[in-house]
C-alpha cells in the first residue's frame, strides 16, 4: 500500500488499518461461531449417542472397544478427564480408575511369586475374580486401557510383548534383549536351562548363565534342582506354559494363606 | 477323612528347591508353612518325621521331593512362630502345633468343664487316648503336646501335675 503524504495520508492509513481489523474480527467471529455451532452439534450428537448406548458401552466389552476406536479416530479421548462429558455421560473415568486399582491389587498380590510379571490373560482372570461374578465383564482391551492410565503414575506399569504374547510388568526396570530371549526360550514349557537357552539363542553358556541368574535375582525365575538328570532348571511363574496359570493360582493360594495364616505367638 | 487337596504350588517343581533369592525364598517358605499346618491338621499328624516320605514333602506325580535342608528351613520357621518344636537336637523329628499350645490347653479346660471333672485326677495317657476323651478334640493328641498344654495350665494355676513312672503316666488334677 502506498503511503499518502501529510496528515490526511496518515489518517487514511490508520482508518484503513482499522477497517481491516474490524473486517478481520468479523470473519474470525463468524468462523469461531460456526466452529462453536459445529462443536456443540457434535457434542450433543455424541452425548446423545453415548446416552443412547450407555448401557451397551458399559456392558459389552466388544462394543466398548469399538467405541474407543471410534473416539480415537475422531481424536477425542473419553478418558481424558473425570469431569469430561464422557465421564458424566458414561461414568467412564471412574470405571477405568476402579479397574486400574484392581489391576494394581492383582499385580501386587502376585508380585513376590512371579517377580512382578503377569501374562495379560492371567491378569484379566485375576481382575475378574477380584470384581466378582456379578460385575460387568472386562475385556483385555479394558485392562490395557487401565494400564495405560496407570503409566501416568510412573509406578513402572507397562506392557511388554515377548514371543508374541502380551505381559504386564508391574515393577520398574528394563527387560533387556537377553532376558527377553530367555523368557521366549522358556515360553513353550515354562522352564529352561543354561544349556537349553544357550542352544536356543546361540549363546555361550556363560551368557545364558548370567541372564538366568539375573532373572532369578529379580524374582522372575525360580530355580529347580530336583530334575532327575540333576540339571538346574529355571522356571518362570509368569509363563502359562507351566501347565495352566501357575502365578495366578499361586496368587490365589497366597491370598488364602494370608487370610488364614498362623497368628504370631 | 477325605483326601487332602494340595495347593497348586505343590505341583510346581521349583517349590521343591529352596530358592536362593531371599524375597522369593521367604514367600516360598511362608506358603510351605501354611501347607504343613493344614496338612497336619487334616491328617491329625502331631509329629513330623523330617526324613520320611510323607506325601507332604514328596510329589511323585511331578517327580520332586523337598530336600532335608528345605524341610528343616520350613520347620525352623514354624518353630520361630511357635507353631512347631524340634524333638531332638539333630532335627529329625518335629512336633507340629497345628493348634497352638494355648488352644490345646483351652480344649482341656473345655473337656473338664463339659464332663464335670473338676477335682478329679487323670493321667496324660487317659487324656489323650482314654475312653472318656473318645469323640472329643483331645482324642489322639500326642502326649508331648498334651503335657505342654498341661504345664501351661499349671502355670495358670488351673491344674496340678504329678510325676508318674513314665512321661505318659504324668498325673493331673483339675482344680
Amino acid at each position: 500500500m502506498r503511503r499518502g503524504p501529510g496528515i490526511a495520508g496518515l489518517q487514511h492509513a490508520v482508518r484503513t488499518k482499522e477497517q481491516y481489523k474490524v473486517a478481520g474480527e468479523e470473519v474470525k467471529k463468524n468462523s469461531l461461531q460456526a466452529m462453536h455451532e459445529q462443536l456443540s452439534a457434535f457434542r450433543s450428537n455424541l452425548e446423545e449417542f453415548a446416552r443412547k448406548y450407555r448401557a451397551d458401552v458399559r456392558r459389552d466389552p466388544v462394543f466398548r472397544a469399538q467405541f474407543h476406536t471410534m473416539c480415537a479416530n475422531i481424536g477425542v479421548d473419553p478418558l481424558a478427564s473425570n469431569k469430561s462429558l464422557w465421564a458424566s455421560a458414561l461414568g467412564f473415568g471412574d470405571y477405568y480408575y476402579e479397574l486400574g486399582v484392581q489391576v494394581v491389587e492383582a499385580c501386587l498380590a502376585s508380585r513376590s511369586l512371579n517377580g512382578g510379571m503377569m501374562e495379560l490373560p492371567a491378569l484379566l482372570r485375576a481382575v475378574s475374580r477380584r470384581r466378582g461374578g456379578a460385575a460387568e465383564p472386562v475385556s483385555e482391551d479394558d485392562v490395557v486401557r487401565a494400564i495405560k492410565k496407570l503409566r501416568v503414575l510412573g509406578g513402572g506399569f507397562d506392557l511388554v510383548t515377548i514371543g508374541g504374547r502380551a505381559y504386564v510388568r508391574s515393577v520398574p526396570g528394563e527387560l533387556n534383549l537377553d532376558k527377553n530371549r530367555a523368557l521366549e526360550a522358556a515360553q513353550a514349557r515354562g522352564y529352561t536351562s543354561v544349556a537349553d537357552l544357550a542352544a536356543a539363542a546361540g549363546w555361550s553358556a556363560g551368557r545364558a548363565d548370567d541372564t538366568l541368574q539375573a532373572l532369578t535375582r529379580e524374582g522372575l525365575a525360580w530355580v529347580d534342582d530336583g530334575a532327575p538328570d540333576g540339571v538346574r532348571l529355571y522356571w518362570f511363574p509368569c509363563l502359562s506354559g507351566a501347565g495352566g496359570s501357575a502365578a495366578e493360582e499361586q496368587a490365589a493360594a497366597a491370598a488364602g494363606a494370608a487370610e488364614s495364616g498362623p497368628a504370631p505367638g | 477323612m477325605g483326601s487332602f487337596a494340595f495347593p497348586y504350588f505343590h505341583n510346581y517343581p521349583p517349590y521343591f528347591t529352596l530358592q536362593p533369592v531371599k524375597e522369593t525364598r521367604d514367600k516360598q517358605v511362608a506358603l510351605w508353612c501354611s501347607l504343613v499346618l493344614q496338612y497336619c491338621q487334616h491328617t491329625k499328624t502331631f509329629v513330623l518325621d523330617v526324613q520320611g516320605d510323607s506325601p507332604l514333602f514328596v510329589n511323585k506325580v511331578i517327580n520332586r521331593k523337598l530336600n532335608q535342608e528345605a524341610r528343616v528351613a520350613i520347620l525352623d520357621e514354624l518353630a520361630t512362630q511357635g507353631r512347631a518344636e524340634w524333638m531332638d537336637k539333630g532335627k529329625t523329628r518335629c512336633l507340629v502345633y497345628w493348634r497352638r499350645v494355648d488352644e490345646w490347653a483351652g480344649a482341656v479346660t473345655e473337656f473338664v468343664r463339659t464332663f464335670g471333672l473338676s477335682d478329679s485326677v487323670m493321667t496324660v495317657d487317659e487324656l489323650s487316648s482314654g475312653d472318656d476323651v473318645r469323640g472329643t478334640d483331645l482324642y489322639g493328641v500326642h502326649p508331648e503336646i498334651l503335657t505342654r498344654a498341661l504345664k501351661l495350665l499349671e502355670a495358670q494355676g488351673k491344674v496340678r501335675t504329678f510325676k508318674g513312672a513314665t512321661p505318659e503316666e504324668l498325673g493331673v488334677k483339675f482344680i
